[in-house]
């Protein structure tokens, strides 16, 4: 151990050199407050480039003495970050989480309440969207304020289902189930699912009026086997089974991605986000897309909301410039900007604008004002997954859909304890 | 007779240039694949069947992938990063090859059954402990933070290999010199290093390549963009929904480059190899 | 070979300073490895016996060995244990052979050697990354390009092969990737440890006439037996740790059918956040490989170390 005592000794030296250095560094910019943000916008589209060249100089512009550091981190290593993060109590000021992590966040006590920390807060929360701002709430808090939102509507090809001989996309979910028997006549799937996560099949479940668990989040059992949701699951496996979607729910390699099938004409339509339009355009400009909501059944049209949150660590000693930055993100220039550069804004306030930045945005926003957060709770990953193998047991045919679900309602009562 | 054995040794050369020939094929086609993904526009989306020539070849994507971000920084940082963390764990890990191989000491064992068990645990589970390591080391987002953390986790690799290639020096050797005087820092310098050069240049390659690849740790202890190194500069190109893979696939042969630099220059070494002829049959 | 070793008198003295030099070449670089390697391991173990809260200053809850119990319990850490060795038991011997067949064929000289060597490196310093979606888009069932071969040009097969979709298929197609990335690997040892086999034992072997692949067992094969159980060695850790390719094309599924222990391992650390839990998976894996890497070490032991 005499090896650990010699490196400690050098690390006291080291750290007193270090912090004797950054304090005379801090006498020559005491005015400055230097804002650390972390997130995971896309490098190869407009997102990063807009952030960096648009909306944190005009922040630092109007706001001298604030430095904003954005960290521009690959989204699917954001987690894995934050985590390592929390262990080494070495998070930023903000970040722009996923909606799904904040409750997870929360509970491991590294975020602030921002509804006890921000004293305007009610003022920015009754401009957003309620769908995006529930994603914010665990155990009577506010943790964060929604930042962009998004939410998935059925994208088709028009020139398939003319191809198919519909004269219209399927706005119910009886017509979902015919016109899924018209299109195998002619050689094409209605409806391309890529999973069976609770983003892929919640839709149907919810428009069926059926739920994931009780409206207090603490049980799953009579809710997600109760008979819509089970239902619901139900019209699909039977699509399935007819040979009317696509194994691509089960199993991802089993055909083509949504994207390439819709192109490729062997697909009609998906459940799908904003950023397809975009897709599309750039990689497949010859293939048309365009959007409806999602079929209607006995609950409505309902979808879910996606998006990222933007919060602020409760370790973050610029708490006071965090929020500013955090305010600006949220006015009116700034989710215009971002809206340009493909994000969708969280202001109400936007559905009057929004479809003049992009007509395809007004399918999102119609969407959007019923469609629903996933369980807010920080073990959500857990009971994603537990419905991901469950449900797909429900396709496989090794279980009932019933059963599938009966047992997944099991498992997820005991994680929300 | 002659004639026959002389034609045999060419069937035998024609043969071993078929097999050689295939098997380049097939090692390089994903390798083709990825290039010529790259010189085309918008590739979201892989092809199949596979378009080896595009329609519309574009360099594009590489001006956009060395000029976004700072991809240049990124690439002078891996470079800097992989040659200190080569030389280094060359060298301490020959030396620690040397003393388990040539030499008997109370505890060789041990440490032998040490580095084994380093080479196996996974390193993922390691990366909480060694960041709170890191942490209190104040190697935290720097590119030292890098080079203490490969150098040590190349070591373990580096020693196993080396030490089977120096118990086959030829003992024969050592006591000669030892006959003439040579203390074991001469052994090492004069003797082992110089005859252990394919091995050296392969510990060099590997390590090289591991350092210039790896991804998870630099992400973990790096917070400031200028400080990233290239394999984080690729993969801020795949995007939440959609990934340019043109541009990925641009980016990932760049990155390439430098490595096949470092085997083309360091194989020759296999060649020059061992003096033949310094051991008698 | 077989030339007695002079004999030299070691004095006590002669010895201490051995001893004393090789710890001085040992130390510099094994207190590196004791603290960047060790010291993460000893804390990582310690983890696997907590109920281990991320958060610094929130207490741990000691469980002993309760997390290893659990994974035995398992079914789906059993099912990973089991894919894992399939994938071992196929990609060591295929890379070994494949990769010795390369080092021999470019043992001796040939036009283009250099370039041969190279391209046959390529697929080890291409991201794993980039690989896996490579392979993932070959072995798509309905539109891939192996499937697109074997069934719709070649008809070996009367119906697409769901690859990745089910739990055999999906490791040979993991393997088949494995192997074709490795391959360079252990070609470049192999080739280093040849260039080592003096040519005079190469030649008088030639000499004698003896049939070739008798003559590569007796001289090559022989010499480079502790580089061989070298590459054993490594390629079986580096089976067992698989992870990158997995994670990427089957992300375990589909129903858990494919998972491996280190993607097993990092659901339940690092999307789970039970580090405790996970931490004791790595340990049991490391266990597991210890076992067989020391096993095989003793099995390539040549006659003259096991003697000393």
């Amino acid at each position: 151990m005499r090896v650990r005592r010699v490196i400690a000794f050098a690390c006291v030296g080291a750290a007193v050199a270090v912090t004797a250095a950054t304090a005379s560094a801090h006498v020559d910019r005491a005015h400055t407050t230097t804002v650390t943000f972390w997130d995971a916008y896309s490098a190869g589209g407009g997102e990063v480039k807009t952030l960096e060249s648009v909306v944190i100089p005009g922040f630092e512009k109007t706001h001298p003495g604030i430095v904003v550091k954005d960290v521009t981190i690959p989204y699917n290593d954001l987690h894995q970050k934050l985590i390592t993060g929390v262990a080494g109590g070495q998070l930023p000021d903000l970040v722009r989480s996923d909606i799904i992590w904040v409750p997870e966040l929360a509970n491991l006590g590294v975020l602030a309440p921002l509804d006890k920390a921000m004293p305007d807060f009610k003022k920015y929360a009754s401009r957003v969207f309620p769908g995006p701002l529930a994603t914010n709430y665990w155990r009577g808090h506010y943790y964060g304020l929604p930042l962009d939102t998004n939410t998935r509507i059925f994208n088709y090809n028009p020139a398939a289902l003319s191809a198919i001989g519909a004269s219209g996309p399927p706005r119910t979910f009886a017509q979902l189930v015919s016109l899924s028997a018209q299109a195998k006549a002619k050689g094409y799937d209605l409806y391309a699912e890529s999973g069976t996560s609770c983003w892929n099949v919640c839709p149907w479940i919810w428009s069926n009026g059926g739920t994931i668990t009780n409206s207090t989040y603490t049980k799953a059992t009579g809710y997600l086997n109760g008979p819509k949701s089970v239902a619901a699951i139900q019209m699909l496996v039977d699509l399935y089974k007819a040979g009317e979607m696509p194994g691509i729910i089960i199993n991802s390699n089993a055909g083509l991605g949504t994207y390439d099938g819709i192109n490729q004409n062997k697909y009609v339509g998906t459940l799908d986000g904003p950023w397809m339009d975009a897709i599309f355009s750039a990689a497949y400009p010859k293939t048309q897309i365009t959007g409806s909501l999602v079929p209607a059944g006995p609950g409505g049209s309902v979808s879910v909301v996606g998006g990222e949150d933007i919060v602020m660590t409760s370790a973050s000693k610029n708490k006071s410039a965090a929020l500013t930055f955090l305010r600006y993100m949220l006015g009116y220039g700034t989710q215009a900007q971002m809206a340009l550069a493909g994000q969708m804004p969280v202001l109400k306030s936007s559905a009057k604008w929004l479809t003049r930045v992009h007509p395809y945005y007004a399918t999102y926003v119609k969407q959007l004002a019923t469609a629903r957060p996933r369980t807010p709770t920080p073990k959500w990953t857990q009971i994603d997954q537990v419905i991901t193998t469950d449900v797909a047991k429900a396709f496989q045919g090794s279980e009932s859909a019933q059963q599938a679900l009966t047992d997944a309602a099991q498992q997820i009562d005991g994680l929300l304890k | 007779m002659v004639v026959g054995s002389r034609r045999r040794t060419r069937l035998v050369l024609g043969g071993r240039l078929t097999v050689l020939s295939f098997g380049a094929v097939v090692m390089m086609l994903p390798f083709v694949y990825m290039l010529a993904t790259s010189f085309k526009p918008n590739a979201l989306v892989l092809e199949i069947p596979p378009q080896f020539f595009p329609h519309h070849p574009t360099t594009t994507n590489y001006t956009d992938a060395w000029t976004s971000n700072q991809f240049g920084h990124y690439f002078f940082n891996s470079l800097w990063v992989a040659v200190v963390t080569t030389v280094a764990a060359v060298l301490l890990s020959a030396m620690m090859a040397y003393a388990l191989a040539r030499f008997r000491f109370p505890g060789r064992t041990v440490a032998f059954g040490l580095i084994l068990i380093g080479l196996m645990v996974p390193g993922m589970m390691m990366l909480i402990p060694q960041f709170l390591l890191a942490k209190k080391l104040l190697l935290l987002n720097s590119l030292w933070g890098l080079v203490v953390f490969y150098t040590g986790g190349n070591l373990a690799l580096n020693t196993f290999l080396l030490r089977s290639f120096f118990q086959d020096l030829p003992h024969e050797l050592d006591e000669a010199m030892v006959v003439d005087g040579g203390g074991p820092w001469t052994r090492f310098w004069r003797l082992v290093l110089p005859l252990s050069r394919p091995a050296l240049a392969v510990v060099a390659i590997f390590t090289f390549l591991a350092s210039w690849d790896e991804f998870t740790w630099a992400l973990t202890i790096i917070n400031d963009p200028s400080k990233y190194t290239l394999p984080i500069g690729i993969a801020l190109f795949q995007g939440q929904h959609s990934t340019s893979w043109g541009l990925v696939f641009a980016a990932s042969a760049i990155a390439i480059g430098p490595v096949i630099a470092i085997f083309a220059v360091f194989q020759r070494q296999f060649v020059s190899g061992i003096a033949t002829g310094a051991v008698k049959a | 070979m077989s030339a007695l070793r002079p004999r030299f008198r070691t004095t006590n003295v002669r010895r201490r300073k051995e001893v004393t030099a090789a710890y001085l070449f040992l130390a510099p670089g094994f207190l590196l490895f004791a603290l960047v390697i060790l010291y993460p391991i000893a804390r990582a173990f310690q983890i696997s016996l907590y109920n281990w809260s991320l958060v610094p200053g929130q207490a741990s809850r000691f469980l002993g060995l309760h997390n290893y119990n659990r994974a035995i319990h398992d079914p789906i850490f059993w099912r990973a244990l089991e894919n894992t060795g399939f994938y071992m038991a196929v990609t060591v011997p295929g890379q070994i052979i494949l990769g010795l067949a390369a080092a021999v064929l470019l043992d001796a000289w040939l036009p283009g050697r250099g370039l041969f060597r190279t391209l046959f490196y390529i697929p080890v310093v291409t991201s794993w990354v980039v690989v896996s979606l490579l392979f993932q888009y070959l072995f798509i069932t309905d539109g891939g390009l192996i499937n697109w071969i074997i069934h719709d040009n070649l008809h070996v097969v009367g119906h697409n092969i769901d690859w990745l979709g089910s739990r055999w298929t999906a490791m040979l197609a993991l393997s088949i990737l494995g192997i074709w990335k490795g391959v360079g690997w252990a070609m470049v040892i192999f080739l280093a440890a040849l260039q080592g086999v003096p040519v005079e034992l190469k030649e008088a072997a030639a000499v004698d006439g003896a049939k070739a692949w008798a003559r590569f067992r007796a001289v090559s094969l022989s010499a480079i037996r502790p580089v061989i159980a070298f590459v054993t060695v490594m390629l079986v850790i580096g089976s067992f740790n698989v992870f990158i390719s997995v994670f990427l094309m089957t992300q375990g599924g589909p129903l858990d059918e494919t998972q491996v222990i280190l993607t097993y391992m990092y659901r339940w650390a690092f999307s789970y956040l039970d580090f405790g839990y996970g931490s004791a998976l790595s340990f049991i894996l490391t266990l597991i490989v210890f076992v067989f890497a020391v096993g095989q070490l003793r099995l390539f032991r040549r006659p003259s170390e096991a003697r000393s």
